[in-house]
């Protein structure tokens, strides 16, 4: 019962942080209550909000499963696996820019900007759109307490780019990162603490679109990454286009090549392949089905698990080969591996758990459902920086070496892969001209020898050298990754003992200028969106409160004193005139005055609850 | 130790409370991180002010810094030698002699076993040539072990034939790394 949960909820004072898991395909939030992590999924869904957005023609912006909804129908407007774009640039999303069905642009930054219906979004504004719905469905659960702290997770082997883009999402929606957590290693939380793991653990996390294989070792509740390995564009999405261009090329025999080229078409395809993806993993064989009447096409098809295992097998070895990476890092044999732990909706896929188990000789776990693993571990972590616990310690390290472009082109590295962040490393610099009093230079981020092969971070220009004989300048630059695998630079003259000026022009990235005039511009438009859902939710909420207590009220009545009745009453009355005034503000007010006014009936069902489980029903049963 | 003093610290020893010394108990330097860092982790200061947070940030990189330092035999005693003035591998570049005699016949069996295919016999020798060079690094770190205890003198003549040492050791972890990436692409590959 929805009532007794809030209730419970508002006892805790300490204010909560919700962790996120943003993923590729779908999105989710969870929080810490109750000595654990849940999952937030009210109104009897599963919470899980898919990471897609529409864009209807009167200039409404939806998200989640009724954008996923719409898309069918009308396809030119939606959007779809943001995530991929997070951080790059056209060059780098060639593949992916094939399935956008509106107009791709890059801002002077190399940002990517979308264009749909006559404005141009950036991956991180759309971001924030799901965060802020994935929020805003937690905060109901919260029973309207607000909490605009959050833990988002990125895949392990981001890069800098990608996680600057990913806060920055958070930013535009209006809220407070706490930390951004590695998704292998959120997960090794959510297990680490149900299981009570101690030793080596590996992850291996495949979804919708990102594979990460994360080693651990987990002592006296420090969660430790050895090394960590991935593919930022490897996931269950490429095993459903498989089967599409099976499917693509049975039906270019029957049907002409426009109408197969059509974005609608091809979604119907991607939404039935993945049906017949999830069908596979239970059954030896199932159908894929399109049906488009206008069209009089009634195409069906049927593929046996071997056939799709024949298709995902060399995919699949991909991840494997990062596993081998992983370790040989690590410098670990494969025997001091004592757990692997699967993460991610792809690992339900039978012959990801073969393999995986053929490859490290032991059965991997399972318990945990691996579609909201991530999002536990992230509630767990949120739990931590709140200040919950003092017992659990994650220490994670950087993915990818840090180095900077020297004469040459050739890179000379910094920090080096699977450094234990947070970490910090200084470089000595001089000038080479007399009275110089600037230098620039190019942060990359790679395993690769010539800078041009790695990815650019920025480029830093130094200035405020105070001038002095060539070679005669000191001036230690410093590169700190902070616990959130981010990069900050600052430089100083040691000589002199000036602070030099660092500009970062970032590749990929917004500007703290740009993302300060975005929060101007399009967030408040999304805000009003917002409050208009927000509004409707409440309604419903406080619709449920008004039931659970007369409901209370009937059963309860006589054990509650003349003063809490009257308030009660009063306070419902007010909250019913609320509902008819349609004013958000005015509805939560008198929402929160009602549900303060409810506390003392709620202690005596609460009271009743506990008698009743401990004659052995269930709570979820009363 | 107060908190900015401990990040300045330049003694990796130092910021883990031990004495500068080649000798080192693992597990103990294992036990340490993790105690200290359930100290000084900026996971226990993120709804704390500014300067709190950047202080956190700081201890951390400064822990962490230290523990890769000692917890690597090479990177703990190329510390110990520049600590006590000794060359650094700019200014003493050299090998000592017999080392330099079996470095070409090392890289001579390398470079046959990357040039053959994989799965060939001259691919199979890469597992005999790296248990070589892991006995050999053994022995080497055995011999440092006993040079830099107890240290020598500061600025003392034997602190350049440890650097010397400590050049070819450099050459064996390159080469076993070197090894271990033609591992995995062999495994890749079958």
């Amino acid at each position: 019962m929805g009532f007794i949960e809030l209730t419970v909820l508002n006892n805790t004072a300490r204010q909560a942080a919700i962790g996120i898991d943003l993923g590729t395909t779908n999105s989710l939030g969870a929080l810490w209550k109750d000595g654990r992590p849940i999952v937030l999924h009210p109104e009897g869904g599963n919470g899980y909000v898919p990471s897609a957005i529409y864009f209807g023609d009167d200039g409404s912006i939806v998200v989640g499963r009724e954008a996923r909804d719409r898309a069918l129908i009308d396809p030119e407007h939606a959007l779809f696996s943001i995530k991929r774009f997070m951080g790059r640039g056209l060059k780098d999303v060639a593949q992916d820019a094939k399935s956008v069905p509106c107009p791709l642009g890059e801002n002077p930054n190399g940002v990517i900007e979308f264009e749909m219906r006559g404005k141009k979004y950036t991956p991180q504004e759309l971001s924030a759109l799901i965060l802020l719905k994935v929020h805003d469905i937690a905060c109901r659960t919260l029973g309207g307490h607000e909490t605009t702290k959050v833990v988002i997770t990125v895949p392990a082997y981001f890069d800098d780019a990608q996680r600057s883009a990913t806060r920055d999402a958070a930013r535009l929606a209006g809220l407070d990162v706490l930390r951004i957590v590695n998704e292998p290693t959120a997960a090794s939380l959510a297990y680490g603490l149900d299981q009570k793991k101690q030793g080596t653990v590996a992850v291996f996390d495949l979804g919708g679109g990102t594979f990460d294989v994360s080693l651990l070792s987990i002592e006296e509740g420090v969660f430790r990454v050895l090394s960590t390995h991935g593919d930022t564009h490897l996931g269950g999405d490429d095993l459903d286009h498989l089967l599409v261009q099976a499917a693509m090329e049975d039906l270019s025999r029957t049907i002409p090549a426009t109408t197969l080229r059509d974005r609608g078409f091809q979604q119907l395809l991607r939404l039935a392949a993945e049906k017949c993806k999830i069908e596979l993993s239970t059954a030896p064989e199932a159908g894929m089905h399109v049906h488009l009447p206008e069209a009089a096409l009634h195409w069906r098809r049927r593929f046996t698990r071997e056939e799709f295992e024949q298709l995902a097998a060399p995919v699949i070895e991909r991840a494997i080969d990062a596993c081998r990476k992983a370790l040989a890092d690590a410098k670990l044999e494969l025997t001091a591996i004592d757990e692997v732990v699967l993460v991610g909706g792809a690992t339900r896929i039978p012959l990801v758990r073969r393999r995986v188990e053929e490859f490290f000789g032991r059965k991997p776990h399972t318990e945990l459902n691996p579609d909201e693993v991530v999002a536990l571990g992230a509630a767990v972590q949120a739990h931590v920086l709140t200040g919950g616990t003092r017992d659990i310690l994650l220490m994670d390290v950087t993915p990818l070496s840090l180095g900077m472009e020297t004469l040459g082109g050739a890179v000379a590295k910094v920090i080096l892969r699977n450094s234990t962040i947070p970490c910090s490393a200084t470089e000595g610099f001089t000038t080479y001209a007399d009275n110089q009093t600037g230098i620039d230079f190019h942060v990359v981020q790679g395993e690769r020898e010539l800078a041009r092969d790695c990815r650019t971070l920025g480029r830093f220009k130094l200035s405020g050298i105070p001038p002095l004989p060539a070679g005669m300048a000191r001036v230690a630059v410093k590169f700190h990754i902070d616990a959130n695998g981010l990069l900050t630079v600052s430089a100083k003259e040691e000589i002199t003992g000036a602070t030099a000026r660092i500009e970062v022009t970032p590749m990929n990235g917004l500007t703290d200028g740009e993302v300060e005039g975005m929060l101007k511009e399009s967030y408040v438009h999304a805000r009003a969106d917002f409050d208009a859902s927000r509004l409707s939710n409440l309604k419903v909420e406080v619709g449920t409160m008004l039931r659970a207590t007369e409901h209370g009220l009937r059963e309860y009545k006589s054990a509650l004193d003349k003063e809490t009745v009257r308030d009660l009453d009063d306070s419902m009355a007010s909250v019913r005139a609320a509902l008819e005034l349609s004013d958000v503000t005015a509805l939560q007010k008198a929402r929160d005055v009602f549900e303060r006014a409810t506390l003392p009936l709620a202690a005596v069902m609460m009271d009743n609850v506990a008698k009743r489980a401990l004659t052995g029903k269930r709570l979820d049963e009363v | 130790m107060a908190a900015a003093e401990f990040a300045r610290a330049a003694s990796p020893f130092e910021v883990f409370g031990l004495e500068t010394a080649y000798a080192l108990d693992k597990e103990a330097l294992r036990r340490r991180l993790l105690r200290f860092s359930r100290l000084v982790h900026p996971d226990f200061f993120a709804t704390q002010g500014d300067e709190a947070r950047r202080l956190a940030e700081q201890l951390s990189a400064a822990l962490n810094r230290a523990h890769e330092i000692l917890a690597n035999d090479a990177s703990r005693a190329d510390w110990i030698v520049r600590h006590l003035g000794g060359p650094d591998e700019s200014s003493e570049r050299a090998m000592p002699q017999a080392f330099l005699m079996e470095v070409l016949e090392w890289n001579e069996a390398l470079e046959a076993a990357r040039a053959a295919p994989v799965g060939s016999p001259e691919r199979a020798t890469i597992e005999r040539l790296a248990g070589e060079l892991e006995s050999r690094r053994r022995a080497l770190f055995e011999g440092i072990a006993r040079q830099l205890a107890p240290l020598p003198a500061e600025k003392s003549a034997p602190l350049a034939a440890l650097r010397k040492e400590l050049n070819a050791a450099r050459y064996l972890d390159k080469t076993l790394a070197e090894i271990a990436a033609l591992r995995v692409t062999q495994a890749l590959s079958q």
